[in-house]
């Protein structure tokens, strides 16, 4: 009896040890262990017609991927700011099997819907504007941003109205940041004008608004548009301050020239890298989570403080 | 925790007293090689750990010995166009007569794919010459730059700012270049007279960083620039820390000298390892996460495991062998004594194993020899002790035979009956001659047979032929011996209980016969007889001691002492019915005169 339960005990012994050695052995031929992780695909889908307003974030997103092993596709419109054709697009990528897609949606309460209609929807990662049915959203406040925008609007004391102009507005990015301004306008009593424009129409219409008498400054909520009334300022020779949202290159020369008087801006290298790891790490089935985007508002004068070099011009 | 290490104790010890020594050994000795497996295997981790961390430490070193010198050589190249600025261009031109524009432009030119500009400044801060672009912005105040004031507070020294955008002029195809500015203070001829002037070179932060790029280092590793104070020159991941996405320990960094360190930063321990770049005091930093196995190679991990367990396994197998192959000879003498305390009589006790148990078993099993051979001796003792009592009995004559024989004689004597009183004495002394036969406890069958005939010849004279006898033998008995007084109680009780008690005419017969290497003697009388099952319980051991009123000497007595001497087999065997008499067979060996001599001498006192 005993000398049966003292070869149980040692074969088990053996079992285990020999069952170890098989495991350890066998482990790193497990493809789990064998192959890095797989290639993930993400596909960018902006609102704009061209993506030059999109160089800093697509650094951050190719830095992102070239660490996370992805692969970006980054897709513009035939016209800024359509929802259908948006809408058409995301339809086209999440058919051709995107693992993950990041999107500045154009319309967003439209997206949702068709969204929400969608079957097999794979993680999606919205920039600027809120989204629903998106995974992640990497935008900074954007009732704050414009509310900041419009503090500096008033720290000058001039008389007229504030024109607030806004070219997207589907976008509930942009409407909150115009709301945010307005709020703040409202509050401190400054008279306040909005207007639509629209970016593909020619400058006519936004010429006769910022040539508007009584006019004491202008606000704009968008990069495109902030960079289209810079330009137009700037050839009419026009005196209007002009708040802006966004530091491109040119709008960066505009602020530096005075062209626009403040602007607001973000890290657009790190909305893009956040984003695309957001959408790296949803579709691999982890969980991820950002908070706003740090804004700042930048005059002409503090262009080249360090951290603001640091924010706004990509290194290299 | 005493307690607790006290129940521990006590539990381990409680086992290892369950245990057998098999599994003790094989425990034990597997434990023993575990523990020297896992304190090998440990220390040889510990030694190429150590090794990857010196061969890592030594890459590292290689690779920023190596970068240290393309920067160098960069930085030097940087330097050469400025001394050739100063010294061969501005030393030589007087900014009356003639510009220096065209001369930078040319050293510009011969250095474009590192230089982004060439400028001079007086020391109010208003631009001399530059090259490629000659005018400044207007927003630009070159004299409120740190690298303008640098150069005028400390004028014998280069100046290396860290990177920056490139902000004096304004340039169309590239307007926010990141550049890292060499300044360093010049005197400036103007009307022959000397004044302080700033001459500054930007070079190309492309260049820096295409320097440093591409440094493979292992196990994920990097390297940075920083300068004396800190500030990150150069990072493979720079704008994710501008960005505020990433963090890296470049301020603890600027304060280590250069060599190896390791730092534990973000919860990781890594080797860091510092070369200072000549001059300019700034720091290439190689940061490698450390080299300890579980961050080097799951793979090589997982392969030592396996090597460990592998042995561990062999071991244990072995062993698990060897404690068989030392415990199994323990086992079976363990088993052998068993067996021997069970009462079992043909044990082997095995003699196999190392020395000192085969000398164990050797000394267990002479020992049983010798317990077995006191044993036989005592046996052998109590039966030659029980043999001689009964002998002794047999031998003594019953007075009461003996008073009656004589009183017969006497009473013949006197009636006149000399015949017949001459022949009872004769018989009578013949019984006692056969009786003595000198000693001897083996005599002829036919001293036997006679001396019955003699004792039935003075039963027959005392009891006035009551009874008639006849004594008989086969031929082949002729020369056969038989144990001494054996028929005689047979007879006497036959007399006694058979033939008194009978009305009858008794008959009385002794018949000797042989049946293969047997003797047979019957002694049958057709007295009063009685119950088999009677006459079964004669001879048993339980019955009380039978005291007959004749010689003296039981029918069970003569049985016992041939058992006695000869074995089970043999003894009598009792065979009677009421009113038809009884028979008492002997049976007995047939001994010749050889066997008779090898009984008589172990019969010997």
């Amino acid at each position: 009896m005993k000398h049966k339960r003292n070869t149980v005990i040692q074969l088990i012994i053996l079992i285990l040890l020999g069952g170890a050695v098989i495991v350890t052995m066998l482990l790193p031929q497990l493809p789990s262990h064998r192959d890095a992780a797989p290639l993930v695909e993400i596909s960018v889908i902006l609102r704009e017609a061209d993506s030059s307003l999109w160089l800093n974030a697509r650094l951050g997103m190719e830095q992102a991927a070239g660490e996370l092993g992805a692969e970006l596709r980054v897709l513009t419109l035939a016209q800024a700011n359509d929802g259908a054709d948006q809408l058409a697009v995301l339809r086209r990528e999440i058919g051709q099997q995107s693992n993950a897609l990041v999107v500045v949606p154009a319309d967003p309460p439209e997206l949702s819907r068709a969204l929400a209609e969608q079957e097999a929807v794979c993680p999606i990662v919205s920039m600027e504007s809120p989204l629903e049915g998106a995974s992640l959203t990497v935008s900074p406040d954007n009732a704050a941003l414009g509310g900041a925008l419009a503090e500096a609007v008033l720290a000058r004391d001039a008389a007229g109205f504030i024109l607030l102009l806004n070219a997207s507005p589907d976008s509930t990015g942009v409407a909150a940041r115009v709301d945010g301004a307005r709020a703040v306008l409202e509050r401190a009593g400054a008279p306040v004008r909005e207007r639509t424009v629209s970016l593909t129409a020619s400058s006519d219409a936004l010429r006769d608004l910022l040539k508007q008498p009584d006019l004491s400054a202008v606000m704009a909520f968008e990069p495109a548009l902030t960079e289209q009334a810079a330009a137009l300022k700037q050839s009419l020779g026009l005196d209007v301050p002009l708040y802006g949202v966004g530091v491109s290159a040119n709008a960066a020369a505009w602020l530096e020239q005075g062209v626009i008087s403040a602007a607001g801006a973000w890290s657009d290298f790190a909305a893009g890298y956040l984003a695309v790891e957001g959408a790296v790490n949803l579709a691999r089935g982890d969980s991820y989570h950002t908070e706003p985007l740090p804004f700042f508002i930048v005059r002409g004068e503090e262009l080249y403080e360090p951290e603001y070099q640091k924010l706004l011009f990509p290194v290299g | 925790m005493r307690g607790l290490f006290k129940r521990l104790a006590g539990r381990v010890a409680q086992g290892y007293r369950g245990m057998s020594i098999q599994l003790v050994l094989s425990l034990s000795f597997t434990a023993v090689a575990l523990a020297g497996i896992l304190l090998l295997g440990g220390s040889l981790l510990l030694r190429f750990s150590d090794s990857m961390q010196a061969m890592a430490q030594e890459s590292t070193q290689r690779v920023l010995a190596q970068v240290n010198r393309n920067l160098d050589s960069y930085l030097r190249r940087m330097m050469r166009v400025s001394d050739t600025v100063y010294y061969r261009i501005i030393k030589k031109t007087d900014a009356t007569h003639r510009s220096m524009t065209e001369d930078m432009g040319l050293l510009y030119e011969e250095n474009r794919d590192v230089l982004v500009s060439i400028a001079v400044f007086n020391e109010g801060g208003a631009l001399e010459a530059a090259a490629p672009l000659s005018s400044a912005k207007r927003s630009a105040f070159p004299n409120e730059s740190p690298w303008f004031r640098q150069a005028l507070d400390k004028m014998e020294n280069l100046h290396f700012s860290t990177p920056h955008i490139q902000e004096l002029f304004d340039d169309p195809d590239d307007r926010y270049r990141w550049v890292v500015s060499l300044s360093r203070h010049v005197q400036l001829t103007r009307a022959g007279s000397t004044e302080s002037g700033v001459l500054l070179v930007d070079m190309s932060f492309a260049g820096i960083a295409q320097v440093c790029r591409n440094v493979e280092q292992p196990n994920g590793g990097y390297i940075y620039l920083i300068d004396r104070d800190g500030e990150i020159i150069y990072h493979p991941r720079q704008q994710l820390i501008y960005a505020g996405l990433l963090e890296e320990n470049n301020l603890a960094a600027a304060g280590y000298s250069d060599g190896s360190h390791r730092e534990r930063f973000q919860g990781q321990s890594r080797e860091v390892t510092v070369k200072t770049v000549g001059y300019t005091g700034w720091k290439l930093v190689g940061v490698v996460p450390n080299p300890w196995l579980w961050g080097q190679s799951d793979s090589l991990l997982l392969f030592g495991v396996s090597i460990l367990l592998f042995s561990a396994f062999l071991m244990a197998f072995l062993n698990f062998r060897v404690s068989a192959y030392i415990s199994d000879p323990i086992l079976r003498l363990d088993q052998a004594v068993k067996e021997l305390e069970a009462g079992r009589e043909a044990v082997e006790i095995e003699e196999s194993g190392c020395y000192e148990l085969r000398r164990l078993s050797r000394s267990i099993a002479s020992m049983v020899s010798t317990m077995r051979h006191l044993m036989d001796d005592i046996i052998q003792q109590e039966a030659q002790k029980r043999r001689s009592e009964l002998e002794v009995l047999q031998s003594q004559i019953n007075p009461h035979f003996l008073y009656n024989t004589l009183d017969s004689v006497i009473w013949m004597t006197e009636s006149g009956r000399y015949q017949e009183s001459i022949q009872m004495v004769t018989s009578l002394a013949r019984l006692f001659r056969i009786a003595l036969s000198r000693g001897k406890r083996i005599i002829p069958l036919a001293d036997e047979l006679e001396h019955a005939r003699h004792y039935l010849n003075i039963q027959q004279i005392r009891y006035k032929n009551k009874f008639d006898a006849a004594v008989s033998a086969g031929p082949d008995t002729g020369g056969l011996y038989t144990l001494k007084l054996t028929i005689q109680p047979l007879l006497e009780n036959a007399i006694y209980h058979g033939i008194t008690g009978s009305e009858e005419d008794g008959l009385i017969t002794v018949d000797a016969r042989r049946e293969g290497d047997d003797l047979i003697i019957d002694v049958s009388d057709n007295g009063v007889g009685m119950r088999p099952e009677v006459a079964a319980t004669l001879l048993s051991e339980q019955r009380p001691e039978l005291h007959t009123t004749g010689s003296g000497i039981g029918v069970r007595n003569v049985h016992q002492r041939i058992r006695l001497t000869f074995g089970e087999p043999y003894g009598l065997t009792i065979f009677s019915e009421p009113d038809e008499g009884t028979t008492i067979r002997l049976r007995l060996p047939a001994l010749n005169l050889e066997q008779a001599g090898r009984y008589q001498q172990e019969g010997a006192p």
